[in-house]
Order: C-alpha cells, then sequence, then structure tokens
C-alpha cells in the first residue's frame, strides 16, 4: 500500500461489546495511523457511537483490547467531541472552557495560555462572560470543539463534527481539523457527509451492523471500487475515436465542446488504462485522460444496500 | 483525584455563589430569630382587656367573681338567650355561660367577639375553678387552709445517677431540645441536600454533558466530586444559619431587654409559666420548669454543645453520603425529574421513619426501638441526636453506630458508583428497580 510504513497510533484487537442480547459490535479489528484523518463511517445504529465509546473509554469493551501508542489507554488522553453535545447551560463561557480544560489535567495557566488564541481565533473573545445558554446553537458547537482540542491532546474523535454548523462555519471547521492535522494531530471522525470525508480523510473504515465491511486507506478503496470507466478528451474525429477503443469499451456519453470532444467509455471488463491510452494516441490528439473513480457516497450506498440484499437473500 | 478536587470546586463555587444560596442562608435565620422575637414580643405586648358577661344558670352561685387587672367579670341574672341577643351590641369581649348542670359537669362555655389569647382562657377557666372550689368548700364544710393541705402537689425532680462517680445530675428537658433541633436540621439536611445531588447528576445526564465528563474523568470520582462539593456547600449553609441565628438572637436579646425592664419580661414568662403548669401534659409541664431566664442560661450550659455539634456533623455527613449515593443512583437512571417519583419515596421512607421516631423518643427515650433506629444507619442520623441528650447512651453504643454508617456509606457509595456508571449513559426509557440491580454486575 503505502511506501513509508505508518506508526499505528490505536490499535484495536478483537473488540465485540453487546448490550443484553444485542450485539453492537463483534470481533472489531482495526488500526488508525498517526498522524492522518481516519474516516469512521456506517449507516445510523450500525455501532459506530459504541466503538468511539470503546475507543475514548467510557465504556469498556466485553472482549478484546484497545492500544494507544503501544500501551494501555489512559483515561483523557483523548480529545473527544460527542455526537450529542452539551455543556453547563448556566455556566459561563470562559469558565467552562477553563474548567473542562483543567479537567484534561492541565494547570490553571496551561489551560489559559492554551484556550487564550483559540478564543480569538475562533472570534469567541467577547463571549467570555455570557451564561452559555445565551448562545445560538452554533456558537456552543464552536465552544464545544475549541474546548476539545484546546488541551492539544495527541488524538481527537469527532463525532459528527459538522452537524449543526452552517456553511461558513463548517468550512471554518475543516479548515481547523486540516490545521490540527499538519500539526501531527491524529484524528477520527464519524460522519455521514461524504463529501468531508474525500476532502479529509486518508483513511476509512465502514461499518455495519456491529462489523467492519471496509477499511483502506481512501485511494486504496477508491479504486478497488473502480468500475473502470474513464473520461477523455481529445481533438479529432469521433468515429476514429470509436475505432481505437475497439468492441471492449461501451460509449457512456460523448460531447463536442470548442472543437474538443469529451468521451466517457465504460469497459466491460479489467482493462490496462496504458494500452486504452497508446490505442488512442495512435489516432488522435489526447487532451486529458483520467479514470473516474466511484464517489465514497456511492460506494457506501453500494455497499450498505449490497448487506442488506445478503440479508434479505 | 487531582480531577475530584476540580469538580468538588466546581459543585461548590457554582452554589455557593448562586442567588438562591446566598438568599436562603440569610433568610433562613433571619425568619429563625424573627418567629422567637416576634413571639416574646406578642407575649409582652398583649394588654388588651377583657369584659366578660358571666351567665350563670345557677345563679346567683357565681355572682362574685373577683375581677383582675386584665379580666373583668360581670354577672348577670338574665337568660342566655336574652344575653346572646344583646351581646354583639354590648361592649363586652366575651360571653362566659356556666352550664345548668354545674355540680355534675363543671363545664361551661366561652363566646367571643376576638378571640382572647390561649393564656386569657387558662386564665378564666382558673379563676371559675378556684371559685367553683370555695362553693364546695363551705358546703362540706372544710375551712380552706385545710383544703390547700391537703391539695399540697407532689413534686419530683429526676436525677441521671452516675455509679461510677457517684453523682447524681438532674435531669433537664432543655439538652433534649437542642437534641431534637439538632436532629430535624439533619433531617432537613440530609433531604434538601441529597435530592441536589440527584438534580445536579440529571442535569449533567439531559445536558449531555455526562459524555465529555466521563471520557476525561473516571465516573466514580465524577460522582464522589459531585457529591462532596455538595456536602461542603451543607456545611457552609450550617455555619452561616448557625453564626448568624446566634448573632441575631443576642441582638434580639439586647433590643428586648433595653425596650423593656428585664422585670416585666420574667413576670410575663413565669406567668405564662403558671398558666402552662395548669395544662396537662408531661411536655409542656417540663418545658415549662425552664421558662424563667435563670432556668433556660443554666439549662443552656449543661447542653454539651462541642460533643452535639460535633455529632451533628459526623451524623450529617455519614447520612449525607448514605443518601446522596443512592439519590445518585437514581438520578443517573433516569431522563427527567419527574420519573424520579417512584425511586424517592422507597428511599426517603426510613429518613421519614427516623424522623417521626424522633419524636416519639423525645418523649420516652428508653424505649427498645431507640436502640434499633439508632443502629441502622438509614435512621441513626435522625434518631442518636435525640438519645444523646438523655445521657443514656453507651459509649459503645455510639462508637457501634457510627462504625456501622460508615461501612454503610462506604458500600453504598460503591454500589451506587456501579449504577450510575451504566445509568447515565442509558436514555430513552426509564428503569426498573430489577434493571438498575442488574447494571451493578456490569
Amino acid at each position: 500500500m503505502n511506501e513509508s510504513p505508518i506508526e499505528d497510533i490505536i490499535s484495536v484487537e478483537g473488540v465485540s461489546k453487546s448490550f443484553g442480547s444485542f450485539k453492537a459490535l463483534e470481533n472489531i479489528t482495526l488500526k488508525i495511523p498517526k498522524g492522518k484523518i481516519f474516516g469512521l463511517l456506517g449507516p445510523n445504529g450500525a455501532g459506530k457511537t459504541t466503538l468511539i465509546r470503546i475507543l475514548t473509554g467510557i465504556t469498556g469493551p466485553d472482549k478484546g483490547s484497545v492500544m494507544i501508542g503501544g500501551n494501555e489507554r489512559k483515561i483523557g488522553q483523548i480529545g473527544y467531541l460527542p455526537e450529542e453535545r452539551g455543556l453547563y447551560r448556566k455556566m459561563k463561557v470562559w469558565d467552562q472552557a477553563l474548567y473542562l480544560t483543567q479537567l484534561k489535567g492541565l494547570s490553571e495557566t496551561e489551560a489559559i495560555a492554551n484556550l487564550k488564541p483559540w478564543f480569538e481565533r475562533m472570534d469567541m473573545v467577547s463571549w467570555r462572560k455570557k451564561p452559555v445558554e445565551s448562545l445560538s446553537k452554533g456558537m456552543q458547537q464552536r465552544l464545544q470543539f475549541v474546548i476539545t482540542v484546546a488541551s492539544n491532546p495527541e488524538i481527537l474523535i469527532l463525532d459528527e463534527p459538522f452537524s449543526g454548523f452552517d456553511p461558513i462555519n463548517a468550512e471554518q471547521l475543516k479548515q481547523e481539523i486540516l490545521r490540527l492535522k499538519s500539526e501531527g494531530t491524529t484524528i477520527a471522525l464519524s460522519t455521514h457527509n461524504m463529501s468531508s470525508v474525500e476532502e479529509l480523510c486518508s483513511h476509512v473504515c465502514l461499518i455495519n451492523k456491529g462489523e467492519i465491511i471496509l477499511n483502506d486507506s481512501l485511494e486504496s478503496i477508491k479504486s478497488s471500487f473502480s468500475k473502470s470507466i474513464f473520461e477523455v478528451s481529445f481533438i479529432g474525429s469521433q468515429v476514429a475515436f470509436a475505432n481505437s477503443i475497439g468492441f471492449q469499451f461501451e460509449i457512456v456519453d460523448m460531447k463536442e465542446e470548442n472543437g474538443k470532444t469529451k468521451a466517457l467509455i465504460k469497459s466491460h471488463g479489467k482493462v490496462d488504462p496504458n494500452d486504452l491510452l497508446s490505442a488512442l494516441i495512435r489516432n488522435l490528439t489526447v487532451k486529458s485522460f483520467s479514470e473516474v473513480l466511484p464517489s465514497m457516497n456511492d460506494i457506501f450506498i453500494d455497499l450498505v444496500n449490497g448487506e442488506k440484499e445478503k440479508v434479505t437473500a | 483525584m487531582r480531577n475530584t478536587w476540580l469538580i468538588i470546586k466546581r459543585e461548590y463555587l457554582s452554589r455557593v455563589t448562586k442567588s438562591s444560596f446566598i438568599i436562603m442562608s440569610l433568610l433562613g435565620p433571619i425568619i429563625m430569630a424573627g418567629v422567637g422575637i416576634v413571639s416574646v414580643y406578642l407575649s409582652i405586648e398583649e394588654t388588651e382587656n377583657q369584659r366578660i358577661l358571666v351567665i350563670d344558670e345557677n345563679y346567683p352561685l357565681f355572682n362574685t367573681i373577683e375581677s383582675s387587672d386584665l379580666i373583668e367579670y360581670d354577672v348577670k341574672p338574665i337568660t342566655f338567650d336574652d344575653a346572646l341577643k344583646s351581646f354583639e351590641s354590648s361592649d363586652y369581649t366575651a360571653l362566659l355561660h356556666i352550664d345548668k348542670n354545674y355540680y355534675k359537669v363543671h363545664s361551661g362555655a366561652l363566646y367571643f367577639k376576638k378571640q382572647p389569647s390561649f393564656r386569657i382562657q387558662r386564665k378564666i377557666e382558673r379563676t371559675i375553678q378556684l371559685r367553683g372550689e370555695e362553693f364546695k368548700l363551705s358546703e362540706f364544710n372544710i375551712s380552706e387552709t385545710d383544703y390547700r393541705r391537703i391539695k399540697e402537689p407532689f413534686e419530683m425532680q429526676a436525677f441521671q445517677y452516675d455509679s461510677a462517680t457517684n453523682t447524681s445530675e438532674e435531669a433537664d428537658m432543655l439538652p433534649a431540645v437542642v437534641g431534637i433541633v439538632f436532629s430535624i436540621l439533619i433531617y432537613m439536611f440530609i433531604f434538601m441536600y441529597s435530592v441536589q445531588v440527584m438534580r445536579g447528576v440529571i442535569e449533567e445526564k439531559t445536558n449531555r454533558i455526562v459524555e465529555v465528563l466521563i471520557s476525561t474523568v473516571k465516573p466514580f470520582h465524577l460522582m464522589l466530586g459531585k457529591i462532596l462539593g455538595i456536602a461542603a456547600v451543607g456545611f457552609t449553609q450550617f455555619f452561616i444559619w448557625i453564626t448568624l441565628s446566634f448573632t441575631l438572637l443576642g441582638v434580639g436579646q439586647y433590643i428586648m431587654l433595653s425596650k423593656y425592664d428585664s422585670g416585666q419580661i420574667i413576670e410575663n414568662a413565669t406567668m405564662t409559666n403558671q398558666v402552662q403548669k395548669d395544662i396537662q401534659g408531661e411536655l409542656a409541664d417540663k418545658t415549662a420548669n425552664y421558662s424563667s431566664e435563670d432556668n433556660i442560661i443554666a439549662s443552656i450550659g449543661k447542653v454539651n454543645f462541642p460533643l452535639m455539634i460535633g455529632l451533628f456533623l459526623f451524623y450529617f455527613f455519614g447520612g449525607y453520603l448514605l443518601y446522596s449515593a443512592m439519590m445518585a443512583a437514581v438520578g443517573s437512571a433516569v431522563d427527567n425529574d419527574t420519573d424520579t417519583q417512584q425511586f424517592i419515596l422507597p428511599i426517603t421512607f426510613p429518613l421519614i421513619i427516623g424522623y417521626i421516631a424522633s419524636f416519639i423518643l423525645f418523649s420516652n427515650p428508653n424505649s427498645p426501638i431507640g436502640f434499633w433506629l439508632s443502629m441502622i444507619p438509614f435512621t441513626s442520623p435522625i434518631v442518636m441526636l435525640v438519645r444523646v441528650p438523655f445521657n443514656n447512651v453507651e459509649v459503645w453504643e455510639l462508637v457501634l453506630s457510627m462504625s456501622i454508617l460508615v461501612v454503610s456509606f462506604l458500600g453504598m457509595v460503591w454500589l451506587s458508583a456501579k449504577i450510575y456508571r451504566t445509568g447515565i449513559l442509558m436514555y430513552g426509557k426509564k428503569p426498573t428497580i430489577r434493571e438498575m440491580i442488574r447494571w451493578i454486575k456490569y
């Protein structure tokens, strides 16, 4: 897969968890690479929140183990933004941020030093003396995010970080997540927003009904789900194009624009893109050539529906 | 440990800075002292003279009733019906009707426009009784001196005999009153503050902040921090109340003494005393003995305040830990205040039993149930404080009761922490008690 070996910071081994007769997680084994953004996907009720709670140490697994950096997990090691956000409603914004940051093990002076730049960058300085209940939902979300990251945790787990944000705030949040990653923080996030997965995550794990159905780097997932669709834009005759691709390909779409033709073709079997490209340049001037990879959205829907069919079959 | 301390600090500061806490702390003693001062004030101020029309069905049996400076009697030979008709427009304050069968039933009825005080009513009763006695004395030909000698009351004082020192100490009621006041305070404080623990847990759970908190601190530390922080609030309130009450009482006493000469207060007090003595009933009789000022001061001196306050603090803390641990478990199991009712009743039931028992023990301190209730940890915090002032609690009993309480609250905190740990993450449905017991095993 990757040339340089990536150190795994979280390693989950054979974790199972049941609530009564309901199996929430079944023999989950996965590794989260250090310094990357890891996407945890799955339909509602798949077991994501349970897995996250086990990662953060809120609940213990029935079986299996979670190691962090090769050691037993210590409480408070992970910055955690739960899906259901919550703060003390009557407490003042600054007092609350200070209290929760100190609980992570920082001294008061350290906590102040860490919080100040975040408050400035996120335009929150003017709210400091306000009680939380007077803030709008979006403001509370921002405060909660700041509280999660202010202790500079090595690992961040964000459960649905974008829910409740307007597009502008969501974009700002995305930039902050990328900035944290560039500073070396490992981030695991769960989301239903597939476009943000493609923008942010380098690794993806898809779970359904308590089991892992997909776990790999985004790149390899996409190419393994490739449907051999290519997009070619060229200058030349469309007949020549059709002749060059041969019978193996089917033209899905073709249109001419400003003297250039853009074609979408699909192969019926496995093909080597090099063979296709050399056949094309013999007869045409190829302007661009790319394989069209499926979106995470498509992969997600395909896989989850496929699972459903398996059950009904 | 550090986190528990941070939690204690937050719980404490967020509560003592609330305006409701400040108001309660100041208002409590003011109300208590106010009630005391007002009642003394009223007993002094009551000087409204009574003019009583007496209708004697056995006329002229009661034709001469000596009036006193407060009460004037006017006996008239008219029928009761006539008297009642003209009563409204007359300047009499009350109408006393003495029954026709006075010799058999010894009763009468008083009709008033504005209710005379209890004290005045007793005084009228006593005057008529004395007058009646006089008639009978002459009827039976007994001299009054003889009669008074026959009726000489027997007075008994009670002493606590200590064989070790061969000394006797006069048994006092006032220390017992102090005991029951402390036990009522414990009952109130345990109730008030353990419910606050429950509310706090529900608040964190419904706020969903609990998930952030327990990703950082162990649930046990979170629960312990909350319980201890709120206990500190309770202690703070107790000290404010005690200090303020004593200060206000001192100020009140000073104002009273400078406004009225102390003789008047004592005279009033002894008068009340005299009247109260006539009321049958052990309790009133005993407390009345201490109504005069000298006795009160002497009796208060006999209360072992350091011991009582020490015991109060210990039993409040122990009882509070026991109950608040249970309340924390209940709070963790439910989603809102209304769901707590079914759990609160069984939990507070023993507390209420202790409260009722303490009043029974007050008049019968040696009843065997007292021993058991002061051993059972659910009632001992309330009951023990009533028993101690009677000096019949052995040291071993006290040590045993305290040890049982300590062991019980440790066990209860441990059990509750297990329920709490599971409960705070459960949403949606109200669990049954059976389910909560199953959580202990998780």
